[in-house]
This record gives C-alpha cells, sequence and structure tokens, in this order.
C-alpha cells in the first residue's frame, strides 16, 4: 500500500500512542500487500534482535564479531533470497546456457517468480546498523522486542525509508507522547505538501520524462537533455515527496526521522551531492560499509577501490540490475575524481561548480532510468549529437525551468517552520491537500517502492 | 487546534465539492441513472437514451430493460450483438448484450433476472476470444474504491467542467430531451451514440447523418489490435471458460428456456486474419469446433455465422470494414435465430 493510495488515506488508523498498537497497524499496512511480507518482516525482526542480545553478551571480541557476522550474513540471505536470487541466478543458469545449450527454462521461471517483498532493502540494513551498532557498543542491545519491532517495522519509513538507526529512534520510544494538536498539525502539513509534490510536481514529470524515455531509439539530443534532466527532477521530487510523507506521518505519530534530501542538485560538487540526496543511504554506506572497507585511512589508491565498491555496492542495493551497479560505479567515479581534482587545487567558480555538478549527476540519471544496454546505447548517442538536434520539447523544458527556480530559492519543506503557519498558509495548504488528493486517480507509483 | 481544523476542513469541503460535482455532472457515467432511462419510456413518442446518461453502467441498464417489457425473447453478447433489434411494434424482445463481456457477466446477468419470469427464448452471442484465458471482462460492478477515485478524482472533474461549459444546463439537470436528427435522445451536450429501450444500440451517424459520419478505420491497426487485444497471448482454450459457458447453458436448461447459440460474423478481412495467423488459427477452428458439440450437449442449435455470407450480410453490411455489423444485416441474423428457435420449439 502507498502514501498516495486512496485505501491509505481512507483505512489508516486514527493516532495511537501506545507502541503495540502501531506495530500492529504497521504490519496491517505491510501484510495489505501481500500477507506473508509480514512474516518474513517478522523472521527479520527476531534474527535482529536476538543477534542484538547475543552481540552483547557474548565477551570475547572474536566470538562477537562471529556473531555480528552470522547476524548480518542471515539479514542479507533474505534480502539475497528475494532480491538478488533471480539476478545471480538467471545470469549464471544464462550463462551455463550458453556452454552447454541448455535452457534450464524451469530454473529460469522459478526465478521469475520471485516476489521482492517491497521495503525489505530498507528494514535489512536498518537491521544491519543495529547489529553493527551494539558491536561497536554505541548502543546497547534493545531488551523490549516491542520496541524493536517498532524500529523496524515502523510504517512510514517501511517502504521507502527513511532509512533509521536505532539510536535515534530508541530515545523518542522511552518518552511517553501526549495529544499535540500542533505537531499533528505540522506533520500534517508537512504530509500534505509531500503529497502534493508527488501527485502534482513529480508525476507531471513522469508524464512528460515517459513518453521519451520509453522509446530511447527515436530520442534526438534536445529530447534526449530535457527528458534525462526532468527524469532528474522527476526521481528527486518523488523520492523527496516520499520521504517528506514520511517525516508527516511519524510526526503525527510524535516521532521525528531523519531528514533525507537538501535540495540535492544545489550541491557544488558529487561530494556535497551524496551528503544533499538520500542521506539516510550515503551516511549508512559510508559507516557500515566505506569505513570498515579501510575508508581514506589507508592511502589514495585504497580509497579509490574503497569508494567505487561502496558505490557500486550501493548502486546494487538500488535493484537487482547491472545497470544500477553501473549507475554506482559512475558515481563512485565521480567522487574519486574529486578528491583527485581537490588535492591538484582546481578552483572554479561557485556557480561553474554547481553547474558543472547538476550535468554530471543528471548524466548519471540514464544508467539509472534505462535497464538494458541497448536502450542506454541509444541515449548516450542521441546525448553525444549522435542523432540530430531535434526539436526542443517546450512543456518539459518549461517544467524545468520552473522546477530548478523553485529549488534554487526555496529550501527543502521539511526545513519550513510549519508550526507557525498561520491560517492563510494553512487553508492553503489544505486546498493543495485536496488538489493532490484528487490527482491520485492519476498518479504514478512512487520510483522508490520498487528498491 | 483551530488551525489543525482549517487544514482538514478547507481540504474536506474542498474534496467534497469535487466529489459532489462529479457524482452530479457524472462525466463517465459512471453511476446508474433510472429517472433518465424512466424519462424517455414515458415520452411520447418514446425517446433514445444517449450513451452519456448510460456510461458503463450496462448491467443495470440492461436488467431495467427486461423487467420494463413484457420479454420473452432476449439476445446476449458482446458489442457485436448490439444492434440486433426488436422487429417493428414488437415489445417482447430485449437486448440485453454489452461491450466487453466474458461469459462470467453473461452468467451475472441471467442470475439478476427476475426469478418468477415465463420462459425465455435466449440467443447467445458467444465470441472465440471468450475462451482466452487472457482476456478480461468488463467489470461490470465496480466496488467502493473505483467509485471514491472517480468522484474525487481531478481529471473527472476536469471533464466535468468541460460539459458544464458545453452545456451550462447540466448544473440544473442532469440530463434534458433533445433532437438529434429526427429522433428525440434523452442525454445532455453530445447525445450521439443511443440505446434503444429494448437496449439495442443506435449509431450516431444513423441518428444524424448530416453531422456525423461512420468511423471508417484506415485499416492500418486493427488487425494489430486484435493481435495485442482481445486475442493477445491465446495459447490455449480456457477451460474455466468453458465451464463458465456450460454453467450458462445449464442455466437456462434448469429454467427451461430455449436457446439458439451463435457467433457474429466477421468481415473477409478478418476472416483471412484468423484462417492464416499462426497463433490465433488454430484455436479459432477449435472454437469453432467445440461449440456445436458443446451447445447439442444441452440440447441447443448451434448457428456458425463466422461467414457473413452464410447469413446472408455483404461486406458492405460492416460499418468499420469488418468488425461490426449495421442494422440489416443484424436484423437478418435475428431472423436466421427466430427461425431457429421456431424450429427448437417445434421439435
Amino acid at each position: 500500500m502507498l502514501f498516495n493510495s486512496f485505501v491509505f488515506l481512507f483505512a489508516v488508523p486514527a493516532h495511537r500512542s501506545r507502541l503495540a498498537l502501531i506495530v500492529v497497524a504497521s504490519y496491517v499496512f505491510y501484510a495489505y500487500a501481500k500477507w506473508w511480507f509480514a512474516l518474513l518482516m517478522a523472521a527479520s525482526t527476531l534474527v535482529g534482535f536476538v543477534g542484538g542480545q547475543l552481540i552483547e553478551q557474548t565477551r570475547a571480541r572474536r566470538r562477537r564479531k562471529v556473531v555480528l557476522g552470522l547476524t548480518v550474513a542471515l539479514l542479507l540471505a533474505l534480502l539475497g533470497a528475494f532480491k538478488y536470487a533471480a539476478f545471480v541466478g538467471g545470469n549464471l543458469t544464462s550463462f551455463v546456457g550458453v556452454i552447454t545449450s541448455h535452457g534450464f527454462p524451469g530454473l529460469h521461471a522459478f526465478l521469475n517468480g520471485i516476489v521482492l517483498p517491497i521495503g525489505i532493502s530498507f528494514y535489512t540494513f536498518e537491521g544491519i546498523s543495529y547489529a553493527a551498532d551494539v558491536f561497536r557498543g554505541k548502543l546497547p542491545a534493545e531488551r523490549n522486542l516491542l520496541r524493536y519491532a517498532f524500529f523496524i517495522s515502523f510504517f512510514p519509513h517501511l517502504i521507502a525509508g527513511p532509512i533509521v538507526r536505532y539510536g535515534i529512534l530508541q530515545p523518542q520510544l522511552l518518552r511517553k507522547h501526549r495529544f499535540d494538536a500542533d505537531r499533528i498539525r505540522s506533520g500534517l502539513l508537512l504530509f500534505a505538501l509531500g503529497l502534493a509534490k508527488k501527485t502534482l510536481v513529480a508525476d507531471g514529470f513522469a508524464t512528460w520524462v515517459n513518453r521519451y524515455l520509453d522509446d530511447p531509439a527515436s530520442l534526438h539530443a534536445f529530447e534526449a537533455w530535457a527528458a534525462i534532466v526532468g527524469f532528474g527532477f522527476q526521481i528527486y521530487f518523488d523520492f523527496s515527496a516520499y520521504s517528506d510523507m514520511a517525516l508527516g506521518l511519524a510526526r503525527i505519530f510524535g516521532i521525528e526521522l531523519p531528514w533525507n534530501f537538501n535540495r540535492p542538485y544545489r550541491a557544488s560538487s558529487p561530494i556535497e551531492f551524496w551528503r544533499r540526496w538520500h542521506v539516510t543511504l550515503s551516511t549508512w554506506l559510508r559507516d557500515y560499509l566505506y569505513i570498515p572497507l579501510g575508508g581514506n585511512r589507508k592511502g589514495e589508491r585504497r580509497r579509490d577501490a574503497n569508494l567505487l565498491a561502496t558505490m557500486g555496492l550501493g548502486g546494487l542495493w538500488h535493484g537487482a540490475s547491472l545497470n544500477f551497479v553501473v549507475w554506482g560505479l559512475y558515481q563512485g567515479f565521480l567522487l574519486l575524481a574529486t578528491h583527485r581534482l581537490r588535492k591538484l587545487a582546481v578552483r572554479v567558480p561557485p556557480v561553474v561548480a554547481v553547474g558543472l555538478t547538476f550535468v554530471v549527476v543528471m548524466f548519471g540519471w540514464v544508467f539509472f532510468r534505462l535497464h538494458s544496454a541497448a536502450a542506454i546505447g541509444h541515449a548516450l548517442r542521441a546525448l553525444a549529437f549522435g542523432h540530430g538536434l531535434g526539436q526542443v520539447p517546450g512543456h518539459l523544458v518549461l517544467l524545468i525551468v520552473a522546477a530548478s527556480a523553485y529549488t534554487a530559492v526555496v529550501p527543502e519543506e521539511w526545513t519550513w517552520d510549519l508550526k507557525s503557519f498561520g491560517f492563510a498558509r494553512v487553508a492553503t495548504v489544505g486546498a493543495l491537500l485536496a488538489v493532490a488528493v484528487s490527482s491520485i486517480y492519476t498518479s504514478h507509483p512512487f520510483i522508490y517502492f520498487r528498491f | 487546534m483551530a488551525r489543525l481544523l482549517v487544514l482538514l476542513g478547507t481540504a474536506a469541503v474542498l474534496l467534497g465539492a469535487n466529489a459532489a460535482l462529479n457524482w452530479w455532472v457524472d462525466p463517465f457515467g459512471e453511476f446508474w441513472k433510472p429517472a433518465a432511462v424512466r424519462e424517455a419510456r414515458d415520452s411520447q413518442p418514446p425517446c433514445l437514451v444517449s450513451h452519456e446518461v448510460i456510461g458503463g453502467e450496462y448491467l443495470p441498464f440492461k436488467l431495467d430493460v427486461f423487467r420494463a417489457r413484457p420479454t420473452r425473447t432476449f439476445v446476449i453478447g458482446s458489442s457485436r450483438v448490439l444492434k440486433i433489434g426488436a422487429w417493428p411494434g414488437e415489445r417482447t424482445f430485449a437486448n440485453l448484450g454489452m461491450p466487453v463481456i466474458s461469459p462470467e457477466i453473461v452468467l451475472r446477468e441471467l442470475r439478476a433476472l427476475p426469478k418468477s419470469t415465463p420462459r425465455q427464448t435466449m440467443y447467445l452471442g458467444v465470441e472465440a476470444f471468450w475462451l482466452n484465458p487472457s482476456f478480461k471482462g468488463f467489470d461490470v460492478a465496480p466496488g467502493f474504491e473505483t467509485r471514491a477515485r472517480y468522484v474525487l478524482s481531478r481529471s473527472a472533474f476536469g471533464e466535468s467542467l468541460r460539459i458544464l461549459r458545453r452545456a451550462p444546463y447540466v448544473l440544473l439537470h442532469r440530463w434534458h430531451k433533445e433532437r438529434v436528427g429526427t429522433s428525440c435522445v434523452v442525454g445532455r451536450s453530445r447525445p450521439a451514440l443511443a440505446w434503444r429501450l429494448d437496449g439495442s444500440r443506435v449509431w450516431s451517424f444513423e441518428l444524424d447523418p448530416k453531422t456525423y459520419h461512420p468511423a471508417i478505420d484506415p485499416f492500418t491497426t486493427d488487425l494489430h489490435k486484435l493481435r495485442t487485444g482481445i486475442y493477445a497471448d491465446w495459447h490455449e482454450l480456457s477451460a474455466q471458460r468453458i465451464r463458465s459457458l456450460e454453467q450458462v447453458l445449464a442455466f437456462a436448461r434448469a429454467r427451461g428456456w430455449t436457446v439458439v447459440g451463435f457467433t457474429p460474423p466477421d468481415g473477409a478481412r478478418y476472416l483471412r486474419f484468423f484462417a492464416s495467423n499462426a497463433v490465433i488459427g488454430p484455436r479459432w477452428r477449435a472454437f469453432a469446433a467445440l461449440m456445436p458439440e458443446l451447445f447439442r450437449r444441452y440440447g441447443y442449435r448451434w448457428l456458425d455465422f463466422r461467414d457473413a455470407g452464410s447469413i446472408p450480410c455483404r461486406q458492405s453490411d460492416f460499418v468499420d470494414g469488418g468488425y461490426h455489423t449495421d442494422a440489416a444485416c443484424s436484423m437478418r441474423m435475428r431472423r436466421r435465430l427466430d427461425q431457429a428457435a421456431l424450429k427448437a420449439r417445434k421439435t
């Protein structure tokens, strides 16, 4: 069930202060898609909870490492089985099939039949961060299963993040909450702004972008650039809208979730971009992958290798498909190139730096949006003027200009002081909410819902 | 608290107004409006009912047609039987067909007919694509969520506003009687495609030949549409659909009805397409072989009208060049069906 669906809007229960009710509601919310998704989440919850306890109870460091390794392996096994088995198995059988001339149609059909449980990438990463934090002594292991179950299942962040760490959530779970109309209003306002951003802006982009990128072979240079920049804005408004809705919903329930976006296209370097884009993922990758791999502590070459490995795996996290790996590696390459340029003390004016970062980041979306090598090839040729200039797609360019101006001037919605909104602004957002709800009929699914 | 109420209140009032307008104007005909049909029926002489007023509410409309007439004979099937109507002055005939119908919907419709009806004669138009497991019938009973989506939707709101601009009277009267060509039609703003009170369909160009013309397909994509639409992925005769069809026949037999089955005709281009297509062809022939046997098993007759010449109809009788027949061809079909029913009753 997505936040931009009518069932969610009508069926979501009223404010509940008790954890148990929220956990039950979250499981019902999750099981609405498929009942066994809830069982899978319960299994992941138990693995993380028991793993945390065992890590804390084990004294010897080496043994603790083994317990941590086992916990992480079990969590990743669930993710691997449902997210990557079809990808790995499919590629292997195809490879073996080429050599042995056997097609393995039964195995292919089985692998293709595996359904990806929504949100599994997010709650697996949350479980891993919890186990690692307990191992590092940053957190005491949670002894209350209900609180841990809340951490994993809390429905606002369950499906598409933000990726929450237990250290942020635990103190809030220990606090007692009272009915607070201001807080609820603020949460509702943020939710409404997110829904409006999704249904009115992101979906507006989607209509035009899909028209062009669904048939990359027919693209010319102007259309290709407009479509790929349009997709950059689409995915940004789409995902940041989901994050705003998640933050707003959580606030209604008295929980403050970490923010995920801060106008990433204002970044003046790829490094800064990743400090503004999907921040809960990028910091997770930094803390639980890049630094354990050695980070920048073991020389430049090792740092570069670590960056590429981290970003490549980060790309793979987005989806079991090679194009995501290529996208991740491309981002890794941008990061290490930035490090090298900084070392050379290359200085460019801030406006130029922002413009260059914008272009290279937007170019990277080709590998994210298009999945087949042929489609990517067509798009790259078109972007490189290989198919001629073509016509300027006026509607899409207009949308891009408006979105660029808005994001350049207006700060991210979650930073707005919503509690100080007066009657006029509250009524305006109420009207926006009504328009957004009425647009759900033609809404596109959230992009990050697939991951 | 007051500002929270303002936020929710503003959204609720605007959504409520949106829903009320969409429900009232009902731009895509998603709500059954029996009063409009009653008005057409009570007019002297009776009027036609515009498709704008019926929209997707085929099932309640057709049931209403059946109940409002002393029906003894009815035809049921897809959009290709919709031109089969009553003979002049005949009040005992009803057309219960509807577009994108499936055997399951036929069964549902038959079960919804009044139980105390006299014995009926049913002309069952069976489509080959019904036996394609990938074919899905029309949703004749949309649920609460579908209706909520509809009344709250922005696209429906936009269409409501367009209708109001064209026909401002809709704000006060949801429909009115209009003259289109020489016919009286209960509708609003664009009463082109219409329904007779026997449930048969009237094309816009039949109503008003000066304004409307047959939509002649340029014949570049129609066969592609068949391949990728109702006949797509047809690799086997659906056992489930055959069972549903048998349930329909068993239902009729339990009620003591006379049944004549038939398949509506196809134009020469379509016949060539079906005969030559490597995937559809074998299933299409298997369907034709199965139907007479299936109907015979229940003691019913089957008329194979696939070749229009057997009715007889000409190629020019297909208004769209291959799929839909005109009124004269459809009524010749009706005559053949009547003759078969008469023979069946005598035996």
